[in-house]
């Protein structure tokens, strides 16, 4: 963390979305992006449950902060984001049984997502809780946006829809380009997407 | 305070306490919805392959014998389930008929699902070359061409065959004004 003059509330919002983007930019919580994000709903499906936990551990590690003894931080950190993980396995088998057969394993592994715990020990644990539902809304946003683009490039390409809607042709829908949608088509996206925030203003910060 | 013995194994107990408690208070409040969704999914499971264009099964008959099918709000047929008695026991079947009163398709229950027919004769009853025999079949056509229908017996096997035509006829023709909904009738 560099210390420079002390930011503003609305950038700890805004920093996550582009300019400290957790996937693109910090290159983390990658396995996800990777692996759920055939179609455009199963990628903001999981943004969504990974949100989810992401703002309440923020918020409640950055709550109990000043009691927690340093030495057992972790563990608690993990039991608390393991308690929201598994409220929101509960409440998406629940609810959402479909999406959750596709997810899969996908949301128990959203414990060891690593911009979660590295939110909690990295910012929450040293800032306020108004600051810390601000981070994690940020990251939140930044992460959903990346695992949208992805399901929806990967759709798009791979099925020819979009939210399962038809979008391409019936002839392409027929042969199309499966490559999108196996697992080396979503490396080959994250590299484009990668090179492209390098290229442009976006990536400059980080060099 | 912050540091003490005491209150690194106090605060690791609290958490645990109260996660504990969290989840079980959630569990308790999902479980009958989780539980809902694993029946309809078994159901899914158990009626597709006889009736693929449905996404909701609903029991018609309080013995469960009959299902109506839907997809969406829409009414597309029903499910009978019967079983007659074949060589070696009962012969389970389970069938799709389309609002005409004609089978969709139809399911011989396997020998591991507890089909004792014979192997290589009664078995047969489970292999496509029978069971195909019966898609787009009316109540009319369902008996064994020996017996004057369309369905041809599994040669050595005419008990099981029987059982299978037999039984479905039979069921279809009980139920018949549940599975053919009249004209103008509401049928829920």
């Amino acid at each position: 963390m560099n210390n420079g003059p002390k930011p503003s509330r609305l950038s700890y919002l805004t920093s996550g979305i582009v300019k400290e983007n957790p996937t693109l930019i910090l290159m983390i919580g990658l396995c996800p992006t990777l692996a759920t994000t055939v179609t455009a709903r199963d990628g903001l499906g999981m943004a969504l449950a990974a949100s989810f936990v992401l703002v309440c551990s923020n918020v409640v590690v950055s709550a109990i902060r000043k009691i927690v003894p340093d030495s057992v931080r972790i563990p608690i950190f993990i039991i608390i984001i393991s308690t929201f993980v598994t409220i929101i396995d509960y409440v998406m088998q629940a609810y959402q049984p479909d999406l959750y057969r596709v997810l899969g394993v996908f949301v128990p592994l959203i414990v060891v997502n690593c911009i979660i715990l590295g939110r909690a020990e990295a910012f929450a644990y040293h800032h306020g809780i108004i600051d810390s539902f601000l981070d994690g809304l940020g990251k939140s946003i930044g992460f959903a946006l990346v695992l949208f683009i992805m399901g929806t490039l990967r759709e798009f390409f791979g099925s020819g829809t979009f939210f399962g809607k038809a979008v391409l042709p019936a002839a392409y829908r027929a042969q199309p380009m499966l490559f999108a949608i196996f697992p080396p088509g979503a490396f080959f996206l994250i590299g484009l997407l990668k090179a492209l925030v390098n290229k442009t203003a976006l990536g400059k910060r980080s060099q | 305070m912050k540091e003490s013995k005491l209150w690194l194994v106090l605060s690791l107990f609290i958490t645990c306490l109260l996660s504990a408690f969290a989840l079980s208070q959630i569990y308790n409040m999902t479980l009958p919805q989780i539980e809902y969704q694993r029946n309809v999914a078994g159901l899914k499971a158990a009626f597709g392959a006889v009736m693929p264009d449905a996404d909701r099964f609903e029991p018609a008959t309080p013995d469960s014998s009959v299902w109506f099918a839907y997809s969406g709000e829409k009414r597309v047929g029903s499910i009978i389930k019967t079983a007659q008695q074949g060589y070696g026991g009962l012969v389970p079947v389970t069938a799709g008929i389309d609002l005409e009163g004609k089978i969709i398709a139809i399911k011989v229950a396997s020998a591991s699902e507890g089909l004792k027919e014979t192997p290589g004769l009664g078995l047969k009853a489970t292999e496509p070359d029978f069971r195909n025999q019966f898609a787009g079949k009316n109540v009319f056509q369902l008996r064994l061409k020996k017996d004057g229908g369309t369905i041809d017996a599994i040669t050595g096997a005419t008990i099981t065959s029987r059982a299978v035509t037999d039984g479905l006829r039979e069921a279809v023709e009980k139920y018949y004004d549940l599975l053919v909904p009249t004209p103008g009738v509401e049928n829920e």
